[in-house]
């Protein structure tokens, strides 16, 4: 295109005709009168313009430079012309907006205080100044509205007033100044409100009523004043409406007040209330008023306190408690079976064990107590106990409760709850659970005892200590240390220690004191350690007595497992560590306590485990003495008890009981026995001559006593043998279901058959032989069964793993712009990667723009105070120099002056 | 002419008597106050003067007693001076230009110093004086061995170093030995040089004697004291006397060296170790014995020696005999007959378990080993844990997973399903015998692959929580690579216990439902299945025979 920018740009603005020859007065009106057309054109030669604009400014958009990277076909609207950007635009937006927000901060950097101009909308540019200057009146009435005073008000005058109150004579304000009590304020308010309200509502009523005439009139503007006129009655109305309805909710709440001392009556069915009421009457009001509101504040909290009434259960059948009973045992055992198999117990499950353990905080009370006394009469012991009837469970056996009414918790359930002497509704809850409780613990006579009672209705602590009549006293401290314990039963006989501990428990049950529950867990490990400590004794405590404190702990151990596990496993850790291959009777009766007390059949117990451990690593020691064969026996019996119900291979039991035999054994064996670690036996283990023995049974002592004299020896070994044989049967039964029975039995069969060969036979007791004889043939047996149960191993039958595979993955329709990251986890970081890059290079480059806009402010501004200065200074020097040149001529003309008057 | 010198020394001897006998007389007065003093004089006198030699003879007369030993001690560590001093100033060394006389006292002196080279042996061998005594030693022996080799001639007083090895090695005290390990025979090379080669005479001389054990032990203690071997020339440590300029002499060259090592220990493994010292020789024989030996061949007869007499000593010869297999190309034959031999019921009780399945797991290692072989000690190794400890198991079962893994023809025995229909009905009807043949001595024979390991599967059900599901990865899928044994060898009962015991119990242990009616007294015997009576018969019996009767009138 030829000629100038301008010239080009008038040709282009006349050929859209914009621009063009004036029109003469009839195109004019032509054009006018088609309006329509008129706006079109209007938009056309909008987007005209702005067409010619962008084609004279190249450089207003930003296209590739390059064009198009890559030659491709698309059916998407080619995109290669399309401008990316505006530039120009951009930059003066950006520049605004700085102007805006940062030149602002700029300028007040290092600034204190100032003017904030808080005028509404002022900072608006949405809005017009009419609409501000409205919206500014609106307020401006708004704030002041409140104030009575108010001269510009546009109210009626209504003269003069006092407290809001007209001061004119004829108003009915005035008489209600003078009666009205002011001591009762509320009164007064209200009626003051209420006067105030009417007196307000009536300029709207006659306001209402002008608008009612003026109805009829054709609609006609209102004005401004009118329309405020209308907002301010709208507004009082309300108010007015409000506090009416307030009046009327008080009217109603004074009525109820009235009517409450009836209400009172009915709730609380008060003997006195009649006799209360006269004496009401004759007081005086305000006195009776005050003594009603507290009342009422009384009655108030009573009723928040109330509990609410529930159902009582209903009592339930016998069958019904058989069923239940039993549906418990069969949860429990399932339980047990899991934890056996070494599965988690699900949670819910473990949401009712904690259940269980709190309704087991409070072990004599309620159903809890009844499942407990029925478990002690189901007299399997750990034995299998799969699914439980009620006669199995033989609840309804008397015999046994007879035969156990000296031990805990049996017989509570079976006496009559007694009939307490006040029967008072308010305490009658917690005191019968205490009763029971009692009941519970103790027997009759102690229940009978002021002592416990006082003790546990928590009235005064008697501290004399009075005595039953085996001269035990009734109360005992709660002992802290194993010292004190065995101080405490010093003076008591053995005998009498179960009950002692029994007392001690009822005094501090938990629900009792707070403080009780820290020193029960402490007693509870004290017993444990008691336990040992009395087997330890040289003179052996009865076993009913060992028993009957084992059972304590037991069901202490109920409410503290935590505290007995870990008393027990410290009396563990001392035998392991101290003694760990001689162990005393004392630790012998721990392990027995752990193995009643502890689920042994769990896949893994903190205190179980630990202790199975020990059993077996007594078991593997080698024996020297006889003293050591006897614990060995009563370890294996142990380990083996164990397992009763898990059957787990024990391979130590089976390793002592053979190597047991091998030693007793009259004569060595010739040939190879078995695969198991022959010992050979200290001399004078051999039994010699045993023929003309009886078999006795072992006792505790067998353990402990070192000399033994010929006789006393043999017939330990003899007794010896005969639980060895025993415990092999006992090991063959538990085990005959495994899988490599065979294995392990056949060296059990070799031993056997060598105890069985004449040499040996000879010198044992026909009763020995006889039990040698039948447990061989029981294991032939057994071995043939075995041996036809036998079947080859097929331990894989997994579904076979899939061959990782090495193929790419094809996407089909692949997608350069998308990302197909098959990690999950991996995707989104890239992603938030990507988008921190983004935002981070837009933060840097606004930063660096802000940075350049600063400095070029802050240039300009310089060049501004540059600029002012070097002005002031160049008029500072011209007005000098001016005066200077005005004395220069001065000086000059005195001069010339002076040359001249010299001349002359 | 040695008479007359002796004569003259006497006359010497005789003129200077009367003056020291006056000494003698005055020192007897200080000798009750301090007969150190008079030591000290002495020494100071011989110092001083030729002429006052003769105090040598007295303070070796002082060494000699036995009553005092402050003094005796005393006078011994003077008269170390004082031959310090001598050797130092050369009067103990005969010399070109001497006189007759002066080579006669040189001898004479010469004489004193071997008494009291002599009084110092005797020393060493007594428990309170033999430290003193080492180190005077050792002193003697340095400045000997100094002053003596003259120009190039490197002399060593192999003499006087054998006297003092003799006098340790038939000592009765423990430390001493020590001592000498620590300060002298570990640090310097010609010690040990020589002392190797004074052990080797000193052994093959006493080998007729009969204190045969305690000698053993003795030398053993000095040859053991060696844990490493030094392995280059550089290594071989600093030298007591200077070291030989000659750089090929035999003391400077490592190989030498433990030549002489070889040759000591040979002496000492030629007494004929009993049992005890037999094991302890094994225990340390890779790893401090072997790498002496330029030849370890000669160690062949000893170690088949071991490995064939059994039990324990078997275990330990293991380990030389693989490393004379490794190093030398041994060829022993049936080696994996002898190792499938040493599988017997102690093995897994063993206290060297662990040291022997580090060692079996390299025997087995190689997967070019025939399959039937592996079976056979797989199915071998288990059968032992079926008496065995937890400690053992635990290593078990690992092994032979690793086993399986390199192995897979050995997998069958898990996994064995029987295709035809007869083969199923023999099975229904017969039952299956293990095909297994336990008494069998020769591995490849034992039929073991066909077998099946049902002793493993037992093992699930193990007593112990981890071994039981340590048993279970043999039933699982073989998705693990291999196992690392290390992590499984050192177990024992205490350490799993203590594994046990050190947690604290957080969760609230589960206690036993019910509460049983009696712990120890019989329980109604009646109601019971067989199982429990059984069971409490067994305890009954055991604990408390007087009660039975009561017992027994309650459950009526």
């Amino acid at each position: 295109m030829a000629g100038s920018q301008l010239k080009r740009l008038k040709a282009s603005l006349r050929e859209k005709g914009v621009i063009g020859p004036q029109l003469s007065k009839k195109q004019k009106k032509k054009n006018a009168q088609d309006g329509k057309a008129n706006n079109n054109r209007r938009f056309q030669k909008a987007a005209d313009l702005e067409g010619i604009r962008e084609e004279f400014n190249p450089f207003d958009l930003k296209h590739n430079a390059r064009g198009p990277k890559f030659e491709v076909t698309t059916n998407r609207p080619a995109a290669n012309n399309a401008a990316k950007g505006r530039p120009t635009e951009a930059k003066s937006l950006g520049e605004e907006r700085r102007r805006q927000t940062l030149l602002v901060e700029l300028n007040r950097r290092h600034k204190v205080g100032g003017i904030l101009d808080r005028r509404f909308g002022e900072n608006d540019p949405h809005m017009a100044p009419e609409e501000k200057m409205r919206e500014r009146f609106v307020r401006e009435k708004q704030l002041h509205k409140s104030s009575v005073f108010d001269l510009e008000d546009d109210e009626p005058a209504e003269g003069l007033t006092h407290l809001g109150k007209s001061l004119s004579f004829d108003g009915p304000g005035l008489v209600d100044d003078f009666e009205d009590d002011i001591s009762a304020g509320s009164d007064a308010a209200a009626s003051d409100d209420e006067h105030r309200g009417s007196k307000r509502m009536r300029p709207f009523d006659s306001e209402a009523q002008d608008d009612d005439g003026e109805e009829g009139q054709p609609e006609r503007k209102k004005s401004k004043q009118e329309v405020m006129k209308e907002v301010i009655a709208k507004s009082k109305f309300y108010k007015a409406e409000r506090q009416a309805v307030k009046e009327a909710d008080e009217d109603l709440r004074e009525e109820l007040n009235k009517e409450l001392s009836g209400l009172h009556e009915l709730l609380f069915n008060r003997k006195k209330a009649q006799d209360s009421a006269a004496v009401n009457e004759t007081e005086s009001a305000a006195a009776g008023k005050e003594r009603m509101e507290r009342d009422y504040d009384l009655r108030l909290r009573q009723l928040a306190q109330d509990r609410r009434a529930q159902p009582t259960d209903r009592t339930k059948t016998d069958e019904e408690k058989a069923e239940e009973v039993s549906k418990r045992l069969r949860e429990l055992e399932e339980k047990r079976l899991k934890r056996m198999r070494g599965e988690e117990v699900s949670d819910d499950e473990d949401e009712e064990d904690v259940d269980n353990n709190k309704s087991d905080d409070q072990p004599m009370s309620g159903p809890i107590l009844f499942t407990e006394t029925e478990e002690d009469d189901f007299g399997l012991g750990r034995g299998i106990k799969t699914q439980p009837t009620a006669t199995e469970l033989g609840f309804d056996d008397e015999d046994d409760f007879i035969i156990e009414e000296d031990l805990i918790a049996s017989d509570s359930d079976l006496e009559p709850i007694e009939s307490d002497a006040s029967s008072d509704e308010e305490d009658s809850n917690a005191e019968e659970d205490d009763d029971e409780f009692t009941k519970g613990l103790l027997n009759d006579e102690e229940t009978q005892n002021p002592v416990f009672s006082g003790q546990l209705t928590g009235s005064t602590v008697s501290t004399d200590t009075k005595q039953d009549s085996n001269g035990l006293p009734y109360t005992f401290p709660c002992p802290q240390t194993l010292e004190e314990f065995i101080s405490l039963t010093e003076g008591i006989s053995i005998q009498h220690l179960p009950t002692v501990v029994q007392r001690i428990r009822a005094l501090y049950h938990p629900k009792l004191n707070s403080d009780n529950k820290s020193k029960l867990a402490n007693f509870v490990a004290i017993l444990v350690q008691y336990l040992a400590y009395s087997s330890n004794q040289t003179e052996l405590p009865p076993f009913s007595i060992l028993e009957s404190l084992i059972r304590h702990i037991h069901s202490l151990a109920k409410s503290f497992p935590i505290e007995t596990a870990n008393a027990f496993r410290s009396e563990l850790e001392s035998f392991g560590r101290s003694r760990p291959l001689t162990p005393n009777l004392g630790d012998l009766v721990i392990l027995t306590a752990i193995g009643t007390t502890f689920p042994t059949s769990d896949h893994f117990h903190q205190v179980a485990t630990p202790a199975g451990l020990l059993i077996a690593r007594n078991l593997e020691r080698v024996p020297k003495q006889v003293t050591d064969y006897v614990q060995g026996v009563y370890l294996s019996t142990l380990a083996l008890q164990y397992q009763q119900v898990s059957k787990r291979y024990v391979p130590e039991v089976m390793n002592f009981c053979l190597n047991a035999l091998c030693a007793l054994a009259p004569e060595k064996a010739e040939e190879n026995l078995g695969q198991f670690p022959i010992h050979d036996p200290m001399p004078g283990i051999r039994i010699t001559n045993g023929r003309s023995f009886t078999v006795r049974k072992l006792t505790p002592a067998d353990c402990i006593k070192d000399d033994l004299s010929d006789e006393e020896a043999l017939s330990t070994k003899l007794a010896l043998l005969t639980t060895t044989v025993n415990l092999l049967e006992v090991a063959a039964d538990l085990y005959s279901g495994k899988s490599a029975f065979f294995e392990t039995f056949e060296p059990v069969k070799n031993v056997l058959v060598h105890l069985g060969n004449k040499s040996c036979k000879a010198k044992f007791p026909a009763a020995l032989n006889d039990q040698v004889g039948k447990l061989r043939s029981k294991l032939d047996r057994m071995l043939r069964l075995a041996h036809m149960a036998r079947r080859p191993l097929e331990l894989h039958h997994h579904r076979p793993l899939p061959i990782k595979s090495a193929i790419p993955k094809f996407e089909d329709s692949f997608d350069p712009n998308k990302h197909y990251d098959p990690d999950r986890d991996r995707a989104e970081l890239s992603k938030l990667k990507a988008e921190h890059k983004k935002e981070r290079k837009g933060a840097m480059r606004e930063l660096r723009k802000d940075a350049n806009f600063m400095a070029r402010e802050q240039l300009r501004v310089k060049k501004a105070k540059d600029a002012a200065y070097e002005k002031k200074y160049k008029r500072l020097v011209a007005e000098i120099q001016g005066e200077e040149g005005r004395e220069a001529n001065a000086y000059e003309r005195e001069k010339q002056m002076r040359k001249r008057a010299a001349k002359r | 002419m040695s008479g007359s010198t002796t004569e003259e020394s006497l006359k010497r001897k005789r003129s200077k008597v009367p003056e020291k006998a006056n000494k003698r007389t005055k020192a007897k007065d200080s000798d009750e106050r301090d007969p150190q003093a008079e030591i000290l004089q002495l020494e100071n006198e011989i110092l001083e003067s030729k002429k006052n030699y003769n105090n040598i003879a007295t303070l070796l007369e002082l060494a000699q007693k036995d009553n005092d030993d402050d003094s005796t001690q005393f006078a011994m560590v003077s008269l170390c001076r004082v031959f310090l001093r001598l050797f130092a100033s050369g009067n103990l060394a005969r010399r070109n230009g001497q006189s007759d006389k002066d080579v006669v006292v040189v001898q004479w002196l010469k004489k004193r110093l071997g008494d009291f080279k002599q009084i110092i042996i005797s020393a060493l061998g007594e428990e309170d004086t033999a430290s003193t005594a080492l180190t005077l030693a050792m002193r003697i022996l340095q400045a000997e061995g100094k002053y003596t080799n003259d120009k190039d001639e490197y002399n060593f007083p192999k003499a006087f170093l054998k006297e003092v090895v003799e006098a340790l090695i038939l000592s009765e005290s423990e430390d001493i030995r020590q001592e000498f390990c620590e300060k002298y025979l570990g640090e310097y090379a010609d010690i040990r040089f020589y002392t190797f080669k004074a052990l080797k005479d000193i052994l093959s001389e006493e080998r007729s004697a009969s204190s045969n054990e305690a000698l053993f032990d003795n030398a053993f203690d000095l040859l053991s004291f060696f844990e490493d071997v030094p392995s280059s020339a550089e290594e071989i440590g600093e030298f007591y006397i200077d070291a030989p300029k000659k750089k090929s002499h035999p003391v400077t060259s490592l190989n030498q060296q433990k030549k002489q090592a070889q040759e000591a220990w040979i002496a000492l493994l030629d007494l004929g170790p009993n049992r005890d010292q037999r094991k302890r020789v094994l225990q340390i024989m890779t790893r401090s014995i072997a790498p002496w030996f330029v030849k370890p061949e000669l160690l062949m007869d000893f170690l088949t020696d071991s490995y064939n007499s059994g039990g324990a000593v078997s275990l330990l010869a293991l380990s030389g005999v693989f490393y004379l297999i490794q190093e030398r190309n041994l060829d022993y034959p049936s080696f994996y007959r002898k190792l499938y031999s040493l599988l017997d019921a102690n093995i897994l009780h063993s206290k060297h378990r662990s040291r022997f399945f580090r060692l079996l797991d390299t025997f087995l290692s190689s997967t070019h080993l025939p399959a039937v072989l592996v079976a056979s000690f797989i199915k071998r190794i288990t059968r032992l844990c079926l008496n065995a400890p937890p400690a053992a198991i635990v290593v078990v079962i690992p092994w032979i997973y690793n086993l399986f893994k390199k192995h897979p023809l050995c997998t069958f025995m898990m996994h064995r399903v029987p295709r035809s229909p007869e083969e199923k009905e023999a099975l229904e009807n017969e039952g299956m015998a293990d095909p297994f043949i336990a008494d069998e001595e020769d591995p490849m024979e034992t039929c073991a692959i066909d077998s099946c390991l049902w002793e493993v599967v037992q093992l699930q059900s193990h007593y112990h929580p981890n071994v039981a599901t340590i048993a279970k990865i043999v039933s699982e899928q073989f998705t693990k690579q291999s196992y690392n044994l290390e992590d499984f060898l050192d177990h024992s009962y205490s350490s799993l216990l203590d594994a046990e015991l050190s947690k604290q119990v957080k969760k609230p242990p589960v206690v036993e439902f019910m509460i049983p009616k009696r712990v120890f007294l019989p329980q109604d015997l009646d109601s019971g299945d067989r199982l429990g009576a059984c069971d409490t018969h067994a305890i009954d019996s055991m604990e408390s025979p007087p009660r039975v009767d009561a017992e027994e009138t309650d459950s009526i």
